[in-house]
């Protein structure tokens, strides 16, 4: 039976089907691979610039909980706290996907577990 | 009048495709909308060449200043798609400096009545936002009595 599940989500991972989750099944799974969460340390990476031209608040604004505006394309962004929007969160690949390119952007490199498992916790905060 | 009827609608068809409509193909992947209109409006593909589309989606890890990079299924499907669909009159084929649709001789000529200080107004910030000013870009309308400029 087990066999079974696994094949079924290889299955699934092959054909690129969003698998659904939840933020706080993602911290988890951010945790499992880092340190002590701190929800003050993913305030203050959230806020602050990383060598770089912009910091995440450059387009989700601070607190996160409203739509805001591509910094550079004016383009509206949803809120980013799953308190305000709650289908943020629940798509793994697009999560990854997100962070793979802002990270880039704000610090030029992929971001550790350990700063989206800050981040997040924090995030789950803002209401 | 029945010729009048014939004679305008012949005038219709004969009108050449031009940027004040430039409406999406109907066949549009929906990768399309999903991973480029987020960012920025989903632009139609007739407003560049086949070779401005290639250099840009080979170079998304490096979009204009940021990282706009796909898993490769996806790259591929929205390429095949841009260059089945690209500009093919010598107007808008034209190869844009810098892979910039605003970089076109077209567009910079359309534009050059909007002075610099619109183009930094908080409700534009790019002129790469279509929509700020023309109000159904979405829809692929882009003419002029369609143009709303936002005041600040």
């Amino acid at each position: 039976m087990q066999k079974k599940i696994a094949l079924v989500l290889v299955l699934l991972s092959l054909i690129g089907a969003a698998v659904a989750t939840s933020p706080q099944d993602l911290l988890k799974g951010y945790e499992s691979r880092s340190g002590k969460t701190s929800q003050a340390r993913g305030e203050q990476f959230f806020n602050t610039k990383h060598g770089k031209e912009w910091s995440c608040a450059s387009c989700h604004e601070t607190p996160p909980n409203h739509d805001t505006k591509h910094i550079v394309t004016g383009k509206l962004i949803k809120p980013l706290s799953p308190n305000s929007n709650p289908d943020r969160f629940t798509d793994q690949a697009k999560v990854e996907k997100w962070f793979k390119r802002n990270c880039n952007d704000v610090l030029g490199r992929e971001c550790a577990a350990q700063e989206k498992a800050d981040v997040l916790s924090w995030l789950l905060t803002v209401k | 009048m029945k010729t009048d009827f014939l004679l305008s609608l012949l005038f219709l068809l004969a009108m050449p495709a031009s940027a004040a409509r430039m409406a999406m193909p109907a066949d549009a992947p929906k990768s399309y909308e999903a991973e480029c209109a987020n960012c920025h409006m989903a632009y139609p593909p007739g407003l560049l060449g086949q070779k401005n589309w290639q250099n840009i989606m080979s170079g998304l890890d490096k979009h204009f200043g940021t990282d706009a990079s796909l898993e490769a299924k996806t790259q591929t499907e929205i390429t095949q798609w841009l260059v089945k669909n690209a500009a093919t009159r010598e107007k808008y084929a034209a190869f844009a400096p810098e892979n910039r649709i605003t970089k076109t001789a077209w567009f910079i000529r359309k534009h050059d009545e909007v002075r610099a200080e619109v183009w930094k107004r908080t409700g534009v910030k790019s002129p790469a936002n279509c929509a700020a000013c023309h109000t159904d870009a979405v829809k692929g309308i882009f003419n002029e009595d369609k143009i709303r400029i936002p005041a600040k």
